[in-house]
């Protein structure tokens, strides 16, 4: 018997993947994500939604330039259609093109399907996508699954992680 | 063994013999040699010893019939992925998967089989407008590009059925054109006018020479004959033809269209906007058009330590499977694009040592053999301490699809059941799992949904339309596809 750990539901041994949830069965371990303290005494009401979202690949490539202060690291990452941010887990087949794993994701609270950023006729858009702790855009917490507009230079913190992202805003 | 005959020539019996006709056999040659040879003594008599020893055995001959199973020439070739191949002893009941893949011998065999086709379309009042104007183009594509040995009748209907063209060859083009913008939309949806008409019409020509197949666009809920519409698809499909179903816009019934095309092995299909009902016909047309065996069917006559549970098609296009028959219709197997299958088994609780062989027995129309038997088989061992490799990835890849379209069908069952707060939760849970593979966009549409659920109480009718054949379109690009032909 196999107990599903993400829902608990029970299946004959040799089940690949939860009937109820589509969960993997034979994972192994990947560490879960830490749910971070109490810390949002920074926090601001989030800036207003983008009402009439509608994601659309980027005719050309777009370089996007991703720093992160904790562990010293500058990536530029080229995208068309997104880029997910969070942890791999290549027992589920996620590899997100922003990976935080080796940034000790885990301990600062970054979940493995944390964010995605998104291109739309208005620019770039971050959307999280229901993170254990949560988006900050500018030290502003996003509602989960709700996409807002992203300014070249702004300061994103996925869970405990600062990352700053720069690209070539065509608005500004 | 220095011969190349079989074991099963050797003692001149056939390869179903059973274990008395072997022995028999094989006395009735020990007589030809004389009292007290020897092995040693002459190669002809060691031959035939050694061949009764593994056919006496029933685990050896197991082993011996996989072997000659597997090299036997057949005119489709079958490979099979297993999630395993050895089972821990058990008390329980165990899980295995079969990925199944069978394709022509070489991707250019192709066996041009002239097209019988019935075009059935819905003119019901709501179909009128952009939907009856694509269709009207389309139509007006297919006629441009049927072979002039194929045959085509298009019949609308409302609530009763009129033949707009009847049963002919494509020779004049421009007076079937003629005819089709005749087509104008009154009155309410009765599927089984349309379909009886459309059959009708493919019957006018000689079954057994052609591809017979007829094609439903339809834009809205049957009225009160849903089953005398499934009567007659089974009834056609035991007469060679097939059917396909293609749904416009979010007002039909999708479990009913699905049953529609099951007894045929055919395709369903959710159309989201009009402008893409030249695409589907299209693929649809081309497929039928390049096959190279018809009537594909496995079997599934199990032994009793297993029993098929589930299975789905994957390639040439993504398709649930029935299993309550006797045989699965598999449907028809295109020259240049595999088909393939996934099928998910349940084994009962074995003692160590035991071999299981799950046999795949199919059976297809070939333009030279109908009813051309071939078969495969899948070996599973009971061991103390099986080996647990991890399943091929691209198993692992179709049944993680699958279980999301699969979860996606129960949140759909939650739902008619009225159980909600379970439906919101296998939402949320598969919102997870379309993000883990990447699928951001339907991940959005099933969040949208689950919120809708947790407020209304409901599912949109386009977001269930569009999560059921999103997941559904999702498997059939899971197999790598042979298509030769860039367009």
């Amino acid at each position: 018997m196999i107990t599903c750990q993400d829902c608990g539901s029970i299946h004959p041994e040799g089940a690949l993947f939860c009937s109820e949830c589509g969960y993997y069965l034979l994972k192994t371990a990947v560490q879960s994500t830490i749910v971070l303290p109490f810390s949002d005494f920074l926090h601001r009401p989030p800036p207003p939604p983008l009402s009439d979202f509608k994601p659309e690949p980027l005719p050309t490539p777009q370089i996007i330039t991703f720093i992160i202060p904790s562990s010293r690291r500058r990536l530029e990452i080229e995208m068309t259609d997104q880029i997910r941010v969070g942890r791999t887990d290549a027992h589920s087949d996620f590899f997100p093109e922003l990976d935080l794993t080796k940034d000790n994701g885990a301990e600062l609270g970054v979940s493995r399907i944390h964010t995605v950023i998104q291109a739309s006729g208005q620019g770039l858009v971050i959307v999280d996508l229901g993170s254990t702790n949560g988006t900050l855009l500018n030290n502003s917490s996003l509602l989960p699954q709700t996409p807002y507009p992203l300014k070249n230079g702004d300061e994103i913190r996925f869970g405990d992680m600062l990352v700053h992202i720069l690209f070539q805003d065509n608005k500004s | 063994m220095t011969d190349d005959s079989d074991y099963y020539t050797i003692l001149g019996v056939s390869q179903d013999a059973t274990e008395a006709e072997i022995r028999d056999a094989f006395a009735g040659l020990l007589s030809r040699f004389p009292q007290g040879v020897g092995e040693q003594d002459d190669p002809a008599y060691a031959q035939i010893l050694h061949a009764y020893k593994v056919l006496d055995d029933p685990d050896r001959r197991a082993t011996y019939d996989s072997l000659l199973m597997d090299t036997a020439v057949s005119a489709l070739n079958v490979t099979i992925q297993a999630s395993r191949d050895q089972f821990p002893p058990s008390e329980a009941v165990q899980l295995i998967y079969l990925l199944v893949e069978i394709l022509p011998p070489d991707a250019n065999s192709k066996s041009h089989i002239p097209l019988n086709l019935s075009l059935v379309i819905d003119r019901s009042t709501s179909m009128s407008g952009e939907r009856l104007n694509h269709v009207k183009s389309s139509l007006e594509f297919l006629i441009e590009r049927l072979a002039p040995d194929d045959i085509i009748s298009i019949t609308s209907f409302s609530d009763r059925a009129e033949v707009v063209v009847p049963s002919q060859a494509v020779n004049n083009k421009n007076a079937l054109l003629a005819k089709t913008r005749g087509i104008f939309t009154s009155g309410g949806t009765e599927i089984y006018q349309g379909l009886s008409a459309g059959v009708q019409q493919l019957r006018q020509v000689s079954i057994s020479q052609h591809i017979n197949h007829l094609i439903l666009l339809t834009d809205g809920h049957t009225y009160g004959d849903a089953d005398q519409c499934l009567q007659l698809a089974q009834q056609s499909a035991r007469q060679n033809i097939g059917f396909s179903a293609f749904g416009i816009g979010t007002e039909w019934n999708d479990r009913f269209l699905d049953k529609l095309v099951a007894p045929s092995g055919g395709q369903s299909q959710y159309i989201e906007t009009p402008i893409q009902i030249i695409e589907y016909l299209q693929k649809r047309i081309k497929g039928l058009g390049s096959i190279y065996a018809r009537n594909l069917r496995l079997s599934l006559d199990f032994p009793e330590s297993a029993t098929s549970q589930f299975g789905f098609k994957l390639s040439p296009f993504a398709q649930p499977l029935t299993l309550n028959k006797q045989e699965v219709k598999l449907g028809n197997v295109e020259s240049r694009l595999p088909l393939s299958f996934l099928l998910e088994m349940r084994i009962k609780p074995q003692k160590i040592g035991k071999r299981i062989n799950i046999p795949l027995n199919f059976t297809a129309d070939l333009p030279q053999q109908q009813n051309y038997t071939f078969k495969r088989q899948h070996q599973i061992t009971i061991v103390k301490n099986a080996i647990q490799s991890p399943p091929p990835p691209d198993l692992i890849k179709a049944v993680r699809l699958l279980s999301m379209y699969r979860v996606n069908e129960k949140v759909q069952d939650d739902v008619d059941a009225g159980r909600l707060e379970a439906a919101t939760k296998r939402m949320r849970h598969l919102t997870t799992r379309l993000l883990e593979v990447g699928q951001t966009r339907l991940a959005q549409q099933a969040h949208a949904e689950g919120e809708r659920l947790a407020t209304m109480g409901e599912l949109s009718p386009e977001g269930r339309k569009k999560l059921k054949y999103g997941t559904r379109a999702l498997l059939s690009q899971t197999i790598a596809t042979l298509d030769l032909e860039s367009e």
